[in-house]
């Protein structure tokens, strides 16, 4: 089939092809424009100014080529090493437990029960809320003097006196990364629900006759079907957590004393605060360049599944 | 232990699970609702009061009259939002659905690659462009205009509405199409009276996906936009938040009402919604 019109395929080279195919062009013509525009364009340029030494100041006139220095400067900055382990920690645990709390909560409502959808949607919610606002809710209930959660341990006995979390250089990333999986385990949640949907019932069923129990039914049986999904999911979490910016820019800001800054807030505060373009888009590289290497499996995880989707 | 009785604890720890879940999710919701009819002075009462012994709409009534100076920020904050998250969402379908389109039915070459280039900006959140695409719109005089923002915003709907859109193309028979133009249709009428009311369920999915994303943006807003009169919601409320510090109750109603719209239009949606978030993975 050579399109919708029906057209006769004409044995060309790829030019001729492509001139047979030139009214198609037009339809994603828009599409590619304002991707390329909002891209590509950036993508070469981050490239290009992560050569160069900017002054301080937004006009890019004046600045200078400092071959790879960017690079070394950032590289061998005192902080560069706990603002990455911030950033592994941040991005790690943020995915590991919202993926978790999202599995138990599709498999628990992935079963037939009254009130199911409302459920589910009041899970939800969390997900569909702003980050602007969550961060203003979980600052309000971390509150040291007036949170609600300080005075809920107090009243339980937990701790005694002020729940002191955005302020405690230890306590603090723990602290957003609690807010992060509240905000996104509704996603993990609705995404492992969708893969659950598709294991083959009779499947199930078969293994029940056979005696497997409902803890092997799941090992052997729902989780393989689930693998591709998990594994989407996985990565997009993952690369959504690398880029997360709100929660800590809002909550903390990166403090106390740096101690939940993670690569993103620093760029920010590089290029924003310190107006330095040249040293941050050098940054925004070295975090592009992870991001590529994940982009390569959420690309194959993608068209993995499209394979199996074909032969099945 | 029996197999009924393994499997009957397996569920009660299911249900358990899912009540300290809910209570998890919802709660902090609760708080805020609850710290919002509080007044300023009983918000800062220590232990609080689960319960506000005086609850009123005081916060509420400033913020939603434009009789007074917040009030009035707030609303047209407000209506800045609307504007552009309508805006983005009517754009973004208009470009996506002949993209999408294109991708289900034609074969063009380069078709695969492009198409996963399009993808590929699923992976590319926010703040890396940031830097370049400010640049660029300090050169193209686009800063502090919605124009910057509505650019910006429609491309980060556009991936998954091509992909969603596409999913629905390629379910909808060829058949329709050339029936259509047997019937005396041009090509575009074929497309538009028969293909898009059928792909009617992926508009709206795109739509309440880039109405969403678009309300609730924060980093590129902060950026792009430093004119008072011209910040949307997100950036407002932190506006308010450092010109009102102690304001804990009023930050938590604008809270509240900025969040209204998202939530009533996904509970409406849900299905819809849920649908343009998993279509990507799961094709069942």
């Amino acid at each position: 089939m050579n399109s919708s019109t029906g057209r006769k395929p004409t044995p060309r080279g790829l030019f001729g092809r492509i001139a047979d195919h030139r009214l198609d062009y037009l339809y994603i013509l828009p599409a590619i424009g304002v991707m390329l525009l909002v891209i590509a364009y950036p993508i070469y340029y981050t490239f290009y100014l992560s050569f160069f030494r900017t002054p301080p100041s937004l006009a890019m006139s004046d600045k200078v080529f400092n071959g790879i220095g960017n690079y070394i400067t950032i590289l061998t900055s005192e902080s560069f090493h706990e603002v990455t382990i911030n950033t592994v920690v941040w991005t790690v645990w943020s995915t590991f437990f919202a993926t978790a709390l999202g599995l138990g909560a599709a498999l628990v409502l992935n079963r037939q029960f009254a009130g199911r959808g409302v459920l589910r949607g009041l899970l939800l919610i969390p997900y569909v809320i702003s980050a602007v606002a969550a961060s203003y809710i979980w600052r309000w209930i971390y509150h040291s003097d007036f949170g609600v959660l300080g005075a809920i341990l107090n009243r339980l006995g937990i701790i005694d006196g002020k729940l002191n979390l955005l302020d405690n250089v230890n306590l603090v990333l723990p602290s957003l990364i609690v807010v992060n999986v509240w905000k996104e385990f509704p996603f993990a949640m609705i995404m492992i629900l969708a893969g659950l949907q598709t294991v083959p019932d009779q499947l199930l069923k078969a293994a029940r006759v056979d005696g497997a129990g409902a803890f092997h039914r799941f090992l052997h049986v729902t989780l393989p079907h689930l693998k591709g999904v998990m594994v989407i999911t996985v990565l997009l979490l993952f690369v959504a957590n690398l880029n997360h910016f709100t929660i800590p820019w809002i909550m903390t800001g990166g403090g106390p004393a740096g101690a939940s800054d993670i690569w993103i807030t620093q760029i920010y505060q590089i290029a924003f605060g310190r107006i330095r373009f040249g040293l941050a888009s050098a940054y925004s590289v070295i975090l592009f360049a992870v991001m590529v290497v994940i982009g390569y499996f959420y690309v194959r995880a993608l068209t993995g599944n499209d394979d199996v989707r074909r032969r099945g | 232990m029996s197999r009924r009785s393994y499997n009957a604890g397996w569920s009660l720890t299911g249900w358990v699970f899912l009540i300290l879940l809910l209570i998890f999710a919802v709660a902090p919701m609760l708080w805020m609702l609850i710290t919002s009819f509080k007044s300023q002075f009983a918000a800062l009462k220590y232990p609080p009061e689960f319960i506000p012994s005086n609850p009123n709409l005081e916060q509420y009534e400033r913020l939603l009259s434009p009789k007074n100076e917040v009030g009035r920020q707030f609303l047209r904050y407000m209506a800045n939002s609307i504007w552009v998250s309508t805006a983005t969402t009517i754009l973004g379908v208009a470009v996506a659905v002949p993209a999408a389109y294109a991708f289900a039915r034609f074969r063009f070459p380069g078709r695969q690659a492009l198409f996963f280039s399009v993808l590929f900006r699923n992976m590319f959140p926010a703040v890396v462009f940031l830097m370049p695409l400010f640049i660029m719109m300090r050169w193209m005089g686009l800063v502090n205009t919605y124009s910057s923002l509505i650019i910006t915003y429609l491309t980060f709907g556009l991936p998954l509405s091509i992909w969603l859109l596409k999913g629905f193309y390629d379910n909808i028979p060829i058949e329709l199409e050339q029936a259509a133009r047997i019937d005396g249709c041009t090509r575009f009428q074929a497309f538009y009276l028969i293909v898009m009311p059928l792909s009617a369920p992926g508009i709206i999915a795109t739509a309440i996906y880039s109405f969403i994303t678009a309300w609730n943006e924060y980093v590129y807003a902060l950026t792009f936009l430093n004119d008072d009169q011209k910040l949307t919601l997100p950036v407002g409320l932190q506006r308010f938040f450092t010109e009102y510090a102690t304001n804990w109750p009023g930050l938590m109603a604008a809270s509240f009402i900025m969040s209204v719209p998202v939530v009533v239009m996904f509970l409406i949606l849900q299905k819809y919604f849920v649908r343009a978030l998993t279509e990507g993975a799961v094709k069942a």
